[in-house]
């Protein structure tokens, strides 16, 4: 309890004594020590598998984006380094959109070609089953998609 | 002895073995080493990790190669490495090294590049805004000014926001608009490293209040590599609101209730989160000078604000409020909902998450209110914001830090310090598996 004497603590101290303030905590506070040590540690607990999850994940998608980037340049032909890739957040697939230049120029300056990529990676690369193209300075909106090509082409995909 | 007592031990005094100084030196000049890393190779220029600013470090230029992720991550996971082991070793390093060390670091980053951020950018814009374009920066964004120079170099996603930060920052921020962008840049840079050196001043003196080793407590904040890389390389004005909540503290310490009360507030009117140690400062000393000095302060800061912004400058719960809805990939709300299988956080996640807070908050305050350090309630407050917002930035996790460091709850810092860990562990995924 307080050794302060104004007639606020005055009013305090007629408090029940579970309810009063208190300068310094009382000795014998241990368990509420320990229960509080063991919730720091559940969540510390959570919050680390939280973390390694994410980065297990991110270096999984890192990886996919990687093989998606050759299996573009490989189809094009084009060793371009400024080439975007989209990924289907919404569904959980692994199905991902990689959009770059049909000729050489600033991004998105150009003509583009989209291939819609799919599967596991092996040997560095992903299918690759359909795609379309999009006008120069154009963002990948399904109302500037045009030349549906493979698989995209029977969902389509395209909007002409 | 009752256990909670156990955590509330000042650090023991031991003789450091006599290769503990050579270790403690090594570690200091891993930090050093990697300090200069990432400045000498951001000073090249624009790259992913460095904002495009204009050329202030470029009598650096040729000194490093452009800074990109993996030689980033590396250099700060050997900084941390150093940390570790100059913590470790606290005991074995003297005042003087610490604050060589310290003082270097400081200079090394504020001669470099502006690191990671285009917060300080905003800054400038926000005070640009105000006094070269008669604009208030509490109801327009920058792009309200597309033909100042500084507006390039606003990052994407703010362009069109306000400010969220006080009015009282906001008008420290507005002297330096009139120094050009190059001016304002070094201003700001100014303003970070006193603020930096105040809080360090500032959290010495309370370790040494409560008999702690003051040097373990310098190196905990000062040589943090967060605090170093991400705060004071982004001059992010969140070390001049660490300083005011220092200096709160300090004032406390000296029972100068009325001006620690009015500092807090203050610190409130630079960025909203300091206003977290009120309601324990207050619970703790019970003070009618505390309601007053308070009060005072408010209705002072909100007049000045009122009068210079009008309603929208008085108006901070609203730009929290919008702020509190953003979602960064590095918060620890974005991981969890990850490993839940969810792709991101929704509407109720928010509405929980500010629940979850609530609870944590009104239990600090009753263990303040039945005697628990005070100092200690208020960082586990300011760590429990960070960890429930889901836009979380390295600098937020830092706001503990300085409360940690000299708090009677030794479990404060372990908590602190094991979630800017993994702050860190989240960036290495570019390090296991970089897109080429």
């Amino acid at each position: 309890m307080s050794t302060r004497e104004t007639p606020f603590e005055r009013r305090l101290a007629r408090l029940p004594a579970r309810l009063r303030p208190r300068d310094a905590q009382q000795p014998g506070s241990g368990r509420q020590w320990r229960i509080e040590t063991l919730v720091l540690i559940l969540v510390g607990l959570l919050l680390t598998i939280a973390t390694v999850n994410d980065v297990v994940l991110g270096t999984h998608v890192n990886h996919r984006l990687s093989a998606d980037l050759r299996t573009w340049r490989a189809y094009t032909g084009h060793d371009f380094k400024n080439v975007s890739t989209e990924q289907d957040i919404y569904h959980h697939t692994t199905i991902d959109f990689v959009c770059g230049n049909t000729v050489p120029g600033p991004p998105k300056e150009r003509v583009q070609i989209c291939l819609e990529l799919t599967g596991p990676v092996v040997n560095g690369r992903r299918a690759a089953h359909g795609g379309w193209y999009l006008p120069a300075k154009r963002e990948d909106l399904r109302r500037y998609r045009y030349g549906c090509f493979g698989t995209t082409k029977a969902k389509g995909q395209c909007a002409r | 002895m009752n256990v909670a007592a156990q955590s509330e031990l000042p650090l023991a005094r031991t003789r450091p073995a006599q290769w503990a100084p050579a270790l403690a030196a090594a570690c200091a000049l891993l930090i050093l080493a990697a300090t200069a890393e990432v400045v000498f190779d951001g000073a090249v220029g624009h790259s992913i990790l460095i904002p495009k600013s204009p050329e202030i470090a470029g009598w650096l230029n040729g000194i490093g190669e452009r800074l990109g992720y993996r030689v980033f991550l590396i250099a700060v996971l050997a900084f941390s490495a150093g940390y570790a082991g100059l913590i470790a070793l606290g005991r074995s390093v003297s005042k003087r090294w610490a604050i060589t060390l310290i003082a270097v670091l400081h200079v090394l980053v504020f001669i470099g590049p502006i690191l990671l951020s285009t917060d300080v950018f905003s800054y400038i814009a926000y005070a640009r805004m105000g006094v070269e374009h008669g604009l208030n920066p509490y109801t327009h964004g920058p792009i309200a000014i597309t033909q100042d120079p500084i507006y390039h170099y606003v990052g994407h996603d703010w362009k069109k926001v306000e400010t969220a930060y006080g009015p009282l920052y906001t008008l420290i921020s507005y002297p330096f608009g009139l120094l050009g962008v190059n001016g304002a840049i070094w201003g700001m840079k100014v303003v970070a490293m006193l603020s930096s050196a105040g809080t360090l001043a500032l959290t010495w003196r309370c370790a040494r209040a409560r008999e702690l080793n003051p040097v373990t407590a310098l190196l905990l904040v000062g040589a943090n590599p967060l605090y170093v890389i991400y705060a004071l390389g982004g001059a992010h004005n969140d070390l001049l609101m660490m300083l005011l909540m220092m200096v709160a503290v300090t004032l406390t310490f000296a029972r100068r209730d009325a001006s620690a009360a009015a500092t807090v507030v203050a610190g409130a009117l630079v960025k909203a989160t300091v206003a977290a140690l009120l309601p324990f400062m207050i619970l703790a000393r019970r003070s009618r000078k505390q309601m007053l000095g308070a009060l005072g302060a408010l209705v002072l800061g909100a007049a000045i604000a009122y009068v210079v912004f009008g309603v929208d400058g008085v108006n901070i719960v609203a730009a929290l409020n919008r702020d509190a809805a953003f979602v960064s990939s590095d918060s620890f709300a974005t991981e969890i909902a990850h490993l839940v299988g969810k792709p991101g956080v929704f509407p109720i996640d928010h509405d929980l998450l500010k629940a979850a807070l609530v609870v944590i908050v009104l239990h600090l305050m009753w263990r303040t209110w039945r005697g628990y350090d005070w100092v200690a309630a208020s960082g586990w407050a300011l760590l429990a914001i960070s960890v429930t917002s889901t836009w979380l930035l390295a600098w937020y996790i830092l706001w503990p830090l300085p409360l940690a460091v000299i708090s009677r709850d030794r479990r404060l810092l372990v908590a602190t310090l094991t979630l800017q860990g993994l702050f860190i562990a989240h960036q290495l995924t570019p390090l296991f598996a970089p897109v080429s």
